[in-house]
């Protein structure tokens, strides 16, 4: 390791271990820690409405969401165009019990931890049987496997009486040490929550790529024959990679679920496959920081296209489809856009800044 | 005389900032209002106008002073693409801004917020007719007779003018969503509790551009009427096909033809526009006033929609009819708030709504809310497709409906 354990030139490693760190210089952990109490601090300090409190809350549910597309798509290689029947999956887990036992039932409102590792589990199971055409297929074959998926489970959730046919089914408000959490309190609670699980299962990821079972992901990526020539099972990675992604996802459609107080089926469709899709590719496939990114970019661009698009409705009333198109097309614009000029994502922008940093006091 | 001068000066530049301060509080309140609806997105051909009909009614109310007092209504119209998440958000928004009704629109959006709206204890006027929107809520004031009430109504009818001793036969063509089925279900109970007719099949329709072999096997199964709950462009590509087919009844009932009746969402001056002259002979059970009619209250629609140029295809929906009803609710409920001398909040304006009366032009019948009535306009006009307009046949109120309620 370098001297100066505040800078990172100079930095080498003289063991695996040290490879191995979280943090490789006490700037990071510095940084990283200040990010973290400013996440976890500032709503003490500002009063923000529920409105923004909702799109926050919604951005960090995308987050662990995209965090199981990336370990799928960025570093497992493998295209799935059905993530949020995955994401539903979750959701309709807890609305299943709530069918079953009751909104209001103790299981709903005060084992809500329970619930949501639960959902998280259902994600992972139904996503390693999706995931075993990934034995056989690849690439677009595999896509359209997924997306048959996807179409699976909308004509499912809309035709069972079970699932209210799509209808929101209602999910009972949580409870805390201090009770029901109320109507006021509602969406702050679910951002700390929220933020919690994102940096608990950020730390996993993390973690996870740094151990053999991560390094096997990339292996099968780059030349799944290859990996299988090295003694790795290529098959089981990839139905893994398949159940991991569902898990995250699953946890993903729980928080939803219980962040709206209701699941419905319109928050599932292959239209969210696709803005999760987007949010992996604008934020950087097979990075950490772009998992972060991505859902960021895409929520506030859907945001203001929003305003845009609605501006137009008002003042575009003998075409309200030209208003209505505004939206898809620029969302559309933006994901051929940044294929086009930043397949890396943003993520590379954080990079070349890091590298600028790095050097930092030497110029070159 | 300098002096003078800047002691008159001084004197005027108090009574101007006394006056500039002091005039917010003579021009009368603001009471604030929030709407969510599709403007964009899918329905939007039933959105656009329907806030177009309250955005203008709400103009018509300000510009006239309609309230008393220089009193204003200020109701942001948001446009929540028919997505419940947007919804979710604009609704919280409003909720921010303290809003005293909130005005909403989708099914599905609804069901959503139903909860929230009991919670928060905000009256709401939805323009989705789905009679789940009342069942266990306190809060939402249907304008009109629910989607299940047409439905109903419709199966009635057919009982009633059907000519022959035998059970009509009736098939469902509905949209595939709860949205569809919810009708269904309310007529198939009026069936099992003694409605004469025979629900032959229920066809939940896809995107299909062609509809040959469903008429064909509806015809071959002896169908002759075809009640449909769904919205205007599956309905139109129905009746093209019956034309083309030749299968569409001249008469209402006319056997070994197909009569085609519909709810609120199928009909209207769009379908016409839609399917032209295959729409001939169409049974629309509605509870708006339409201008076809040329009646005062079409004639008053017609006159708020030139007054703030509105396109023809506009002033001539029934859903711009259906924002001005919507609005309309609301602007009573503050005026009956107002002249009762209460505080104008949430829940005074709720106490009023359970017994607001009145009439409106927009509707085919008065608005009548009571504490446990949460439908305001119950009558229904049947109407039928005839020389390109909608015609009125006759006024229509369930017996059925009653018993399917009941019977929950």
């Amino acid at each position: 390791m370098s001297q100066n354990r505040w800078l990172a030139t100079g930095n080498f490693f003289t063991s695996y271990k040290q490879e191995q760190r979280t943090f490789f210089t006490h700037l990071d952990r510095t940084i990283f820690t200040c990010f973290l109490v400013l996440l976890f601090g500032w709503p003490l300090v500002f009063e923000i409405s529920n409105k923004y409190m909702l799109v926050l809350d919604n951005i960090l549910i995308a987050i662990v969401a995209v965090m199981g597309l990336n370990l799928l798509l960025g570093f497992a290689g493998l295209i799935s165009i059905g993530h949020a029947a995955f994401v539903g999956i979750g959701a309709y887990t807890v609305a299943s019990v709530c069918q079953v036992i009751g909104e209001n039932h103790v299981i709903v409102t005060h084992f809500w931890p329970v619930l949501i590792v639960c959902a998280g589990i259902m994600g992972a199971i139904f996503g390693a049987f999706v995931g075993l055409p990934a034995l056989r297929l690849k690439h677009l074959y595999l896509a359209i496997a997924t997306l048959s998926f996807q179409m699976i489970f909308e004509w499912f959730i809309q035709f069972m009486s079970f699932f209210n046919q799509g209808q929101t089914i209602y999910v009972g408000r949580a409870h805390w040490f201090t009770g029901q959490v109320g109507r006021s309190e509602h969406y702050l609670f679910w951002y700390y929550i929220i933020l919690i699980i994102v940096v608990v299962l950020g730390f996993g990821v993390r973690n996870l790529l740094k151990t053999k079972y991560g390094r096997c992901l990339v292996a099968v990526r780059d030349n799944d024959r290859a990996a299988d020539a090295m003694g790795m099972n290529p098959g089981l990675t990839k139905v893994y990679a398949f159940a991991l992604a569902g898990f995250f996802a699953g946890v993903a459609g729980a928080l939803h679920a219980y962040l709206y107080r209701g699941v419905g089926f319109d928050s599932f469709t292959l239209h969210h496959s696709v803005a999760y899709l987007a949010m992996a590719i604008v934020g950087g496939l097979g990075t950490l920081n772009g998992i972060f990114w991505g859902p960021v970019a895409i929520k506030y661009l859907d945001l203001q296209v929003e305003q845009f698009s609605e501006l137009a409705g008002h003042y575009l009333t003998y075409a309200p489809n030209v208003a209505t198109a505004l939206k898809p097309l620029s969302f559309g614009l933006v994901i051929v856009l940044f294929l086009m000029y930043e397949p890396r994502g943003i993520a590379n922008w954080w990079r070349i800044v890091k590298s600028y940093t790095k050097l930092w006091p030497f110029r070159y | 005389m300098k002096s003078k001068t800047a002691l008159i000066f001084n004197a005027l530049l108090v009574i101007v900032f006394v006056f500039a301060f002091t005039l917010p509080a003579f021009a009368g309140k603001t009471y604030k209002l929030g709407m969510s609806l599709a403007i964009t997105g899918p329905t939007s051909d039933a959105g656009n106008p329907y806030a177009k009909g309250s955005e203008d009614w709400f103009k018509f109310v300000n510009e006239t002073d309609y309230l008393g007092d220089g009193d204003k209504i200020d109701c942001p119209i948001r446009d929540d693409q028919y997505k419940n998440d947007i919804t979710k958000r604009f609704f919280e928004e409003f909720l921010d801004d303290e809003i005293l009704i909130f005005l909403s629109y989708a099914t599905g959006g609804n069901l959503a917020l139903k909860r929230d709206f009991e919670e928060v204890q905000i009256p709401v006027i939805p323009a989705s007719y789905h009679e789940g929107l009342i069942v266990d809520a306190n809060y939402t004031f249907m304008p009109v007779a629910t989607y299940s009430e047409n439905a109903v109504s419709l199966a009635e009818y057919v009982v009633d003018k059907h000519k022959g001793t035998d059970t009509p036969k009736v098939a469902f063509f509905i949209h595939p969503s709860a949205f569809g089925r919810g009708p269904l279900e309310d007529t198939q109970k009026a069936v099992s509790l003694g409605l004469g007719i025979d629900i032959v099949e229920v066809v939940e329709h896809g995107t299909d551009l062609d509809n040959t072999a469903m008429l064909q096997r509806l015809e071959s199964k002896g169908v002759q009427y075809v009640i449909c709950h769904t919205v205007q462009t599956p309905v139109a590509t129905m009746l093209t096909d019956a034309q083309r087919l030749g299968v569409t009844a001249t008469s209402f009932g006319e056997k070994g033809k197909l009569t085609f009746l519909g709810a609120h969402y199928t009909g209207g001056s769009d379908l016409i526009a839609l399917a032209g002259t295959a729409t001939e002979g169409f049974i629309w059970a509605d509870s708006y006033n339409l201008t076809s009619e040329n009646n005062e209250g079409a004639k008053k629609q017609l006159e708020l929609a030139e007054r703030y140029g509105r396109d023809d295809k506009a002033a001539n929906s029934h859903n711009y009819g259906a924002g001005i009803l919507a609005a309309q609710i609301a602007t009573e409920a503050i005026k009956e708030t107002k002249k009762a001398g209460l505080k104008m909040t949430r829940e005074n304006i709720y106490k009023t709504m359970q017994t607001l009366n009145f009439e409106s032009f927009a509707a085919a019948g008065p608005v009548t809310y009571s504490p446990t009535e949460r439908i305001g306009v119950d009558v229904q006009n049947i109407y039928v497709a005839q020389d390109g307009v909608f015609k009125k046949i006759q006024s229509f109120e369930s017996q059925y409906i009653q018993k399917v309620r009941a019977s929950r």
